[in-house]
């Protein structure tokens, strides 16, 4: 299918990368991580410890994506006018 | 914040693409089945969980990025109840990769379809989906704070 072929595409394109590229991309990963967007300028962090925090951040985010689902079943659950809340809160956001 | 530089694609999702569909796919749950019914409460927040997701992939472009891409058809599938097991090639090619770095590995299992990305590819791709989960939690904070009784 589709997928499939453009992966496959994809895979003998871009065989070789330069380690400039990578470098680039860490640098990249780096400054969307909270924990290590600040930390840019005092010291090199290695690419290990990147991919490591980005990790820890997708896990995060995912975990944040559970809570709020919860609470937001809770809330539906118990509101009438969730229909008329919802797109109040759309408005005003 | 957005560079223009080439390697990765730094487009900043649409919030409010997402948050649309996010709103018309709850409705649809709850014409389908009320929220007040009070058991089946797992089950509506996996619900939930599921739409939230769904709809940002669909916000992401839908099947143009890889990521969005795996995450839909992984929604599809689970839909029509079919699910087969994936046999695992591991070709020499992974095998070298699995040696290497766990780290890339580790990030390969979080990103949606990033099993069969190359590594520089899987970086870009995680960037996107990063900024997409964040916009996600922000959005999906706002109708939390936007329903909760004051």
């Amino acid at each position: 299918m589709s997928g499939r072929r453009s992966r496959s595409r994809q895979s003998s394109g871009t065989s070789r990368i330069s380690e400039d590229q990578i470098n680039e991309l860490i640098i990249k990963l780096q400054q969307l991580l909270p924990e290590l967007r600040d930390s840019r300028r005092s010291d090199k962090v290695s690419a290990a410890r990147v991919l490591q925090e980005t990790c820890n951040y997708i896990r995060n985010l995912h975990r944040e994506v559970d809570d709020l689902s919860e609470r937001l079943s809770e809330l539906l659950a118990n509101t009438d006018t969730a229909q008329a809340a919802l797109i109040r809160s759309l408005l005003t956001q | 914040m957005a560079s223009p530089d080439k390697p990765i694609n730094t487009d900043v999702p649409e919030k409010n693409a997402f948050a649309l569909h996010f709103l018309q796919t709850l409705s649809n749950l709850r014409t389908q089945n009320p929220f007040n019914s009070p058991n089946k409460t797992n089950d509506r927040v996996t619900k939930i969980k599921k739409a939230a997701y769904v709809s940002m992939a669909r916000a992401a472009g839908g099947t143009n990025r890889l990521w969005s891409r795996a995450l839909l058809r992984r929604a599809a599938k689970e839909d029509n109840k079919i699910v087969r097991l994936r046999k695992k090639r591991v070709t020499w090619q992974r095998r070298r990769r699995n040696q290497r770095a766990p780290e890339v590995e580790r990030l390969r299992k979080l990103v949606p379809g990033g099993g069969g990305m190359e590594t520089s590819k899987l970086m870009e791709e995680t960037a996107h989906y990063i900024k997409c989960l964040c916009m996600q939690v922000k959005v999906m904070q706002c109708l939390v704070d936007g329903l909760s009784p004051k």
